[in-house]
């Protein structure tokens, strides 16, 4: 028989345990973030959207878990945190990239949960739309909050050279996402 | 409560999930949206300025490590790509002990330094500006707009305006941006690429010396143009532009701006007329994407 002081000390070990669970997944994104912006090179002044490519990739293997409900709810929390963590680094307002992170996300969790496509071209496909939606968001946060911009030029200058320069390692990353959580994670 | 504290659902919830419906993580991603709306707007009112600069001076000694790594022997990509010399190097590395390693590594930072100085001394034996050199540890991800932070604030006498130099190869020490934002440690810099760079100009040639803007272009897929040039006057290629000092009390987008005159800028690379004005592409003696160290004009000794 449990009594009512037992449920309350199980309820306050389990929120300590998602507690720590959230903080570690908060550091993590910010590590990430600050690799993306310290650590990687900048190819004519882009650097690859790693962040974007996790939170996707995240996403495609939340779609095939045991829970995919439980584990796309995880990648939504990523693509937050992670948004949040690159807003610390960027210019621009803070909560413009959780923003744009969260909307790219969303669309690619309705557009995932209906179509299975096995191989190599969904993560692609799914990067580049993700990325693209990203700097649509962010470029309108910025023409709302800054300045208008040239739209044509700047999906000639911007987005397309970032989707290109971004796709290059989002393979290796999937794949190596995929097999962590296929032999270590074992969710799917 | 297990539900909502825990990843991992109860049995029964597990049935359900297996049916359905991904109501749930929609849910839950519009209301992180609505919070992350609330942050811009709050942002927008000033209301996190001291929480994010509390925030950045926290990451910021991890940044400085991590561009310490990239910039350090010739950057973190360089010793990947490079693994063949890098085995080899290994090998014989291992031979040492460790304190020989560490009084390597404290060496080659000191050389590093040694170098920006030597740099720094001889730009300030040429041009009469009092400088302060700052390491670049972050680009901002914000494909949009040509920002930098360097690892020196408020602090260190860095306020909003100060022109930035960087130097490269044999090129002279040239303007890559102005400070736009100060925290204590920190500051970060819109680089004159960004199109919202504009800047007064001297045009230097023929020994004769014409007023002109130069905006930066990166957004609109080049690098710096001359603009407004004084009437009756011819460019010609190659012809070197240098700040004019004026920016500040001109009625230019960064009011704040304190670029000292005569600050290399970059050359007249291509002309052209547009309508009966004449405008040019300009080479940038300085790529700032490609500066890792850069100086503060902290004062004008002029």
């Amino acid at each position: 028989m449990v009594c009512a002081s037992d449920t309350r000390w199980i309820a306050s070990q389990r929120f300590e345990e998602w507690l720590t669970r959230e903080i570690l997944l908060i550091l993590g994104m910010v590590l990430v973030a600050l690799i993306q912006v310290s650590l990687l090179p900048t190819p004519l002044g882009l650097t690859p959207q790693i962040m974007v490519i996790l939170i996707v990739s995240r996403i495609i293997i939340g779609t095939t878990a045991i829970q995919p409900d439980s584990a796309l709810s995880v990648a939504l929390r990523w693509a937050f945190y992670g948004g949040l963590a690159l807003d610390l680094v960027s210019a621009t307002p803070f909560g413009s990239h959780a923003l744009a992170l969260l909307l790219a996300s969303l669309v690619i969790v309705l557009i995932t949960s209906r179509i299975h496509v096995d191989g190599f071209i969904l993560p692609l496909l799914a990067v580049a739309l993700s990325l693209l939606l990203y700097e649509v968001v962010l470029a309108l946060i910025y023409t709302l909050t800054v300045a208008s911009i040239d739209w044509l030029i700047y999906m000639q200058v911007i987005v397309l050279p970032s989707i290109l320069i971004t796709l290059i390692p989002t393979l290796p990353l999937f794949l190596s996402m995929r097999w962590v959580w296929s032999r270590v994670v074992k969710d799917i | 409560m297990r539900d909502y504290l825990d990843d991992q659902p109860i049995r029964l919830r597990g049935f359900q999930a297996a049916v359905t419906n991904f109501r749930r993580p929609l849910l839950l991603g519009l209301l992180l949206c609505a919070v992350a709306l609330v942050l811009i707007v709050l942002d927008q009112w000033g209301q996190l300025g001291p929480t994010r600069g509390v925030l950045n001076q926290v990451i910021n000694p991890v940044a400085q490590q991590f561009a310490g790594a990239r910039n350090g022997t010739g950057g973190f990509w360089a010793s990947i790509m490079d693994i063949p010399h890098l085995q080899a190097e290994n090998q014989r590395l291992q031979q040492e002990n460790s304190q020989l390693k560490a009084d390597a590594i404290t060496y080659e930072r000191v050389l590093a330094e040694n170098t920006y100085l030597r740099q720094q001394l001889a730009i300030e034996q040429e041009q009469p500006w009092q400088l302060l050199g700052a390491e670049v540890t972050v680009r901002t991800p914000d494909a949009g707009r040509r920002v930098m932070h360097i690892a020196r604030g408020s602090n260190d006498g860095v306020q909003v305006g100060m022109a930035v130099i960087g130097q490269t190869g044999s090129e002279p020490a040239a303007l890559v941006g102005v400070v736009e934002d100060v925290g204590p440690h920190t500051a970060s810099v819109l680089l004159i690429t960004d199109f919202g760079s504009r800047i007064s100009t001297f045009v230097l040639q023929n020994s004769s010396i014409a007023m002109g803007l130069v905006q930066g272009q990166w957004q609109h897929g080049s690098r710096l143009r001359l603009e407004q040039l004084e009437r009756g006057v011819t460019l010609q290629e190659g012809a070197v532009v240098v700040s004019a000092g004026m920016t500040g009390q001109l009625d230019l987008p960064m009011p704040l701006a304190r670029i000292p005159e005569n600050v290399p800028i970059g050359t007249v690379e291509t002309i052209s007329v547009d309508g009966h004005a004449q405008v040019a592409e300009l080479r940038p003696y300085v790529d700032p994407d490609q500066v890792s160290y850069v100086w503060v004009i902290l004062s004008d000794t002029r």
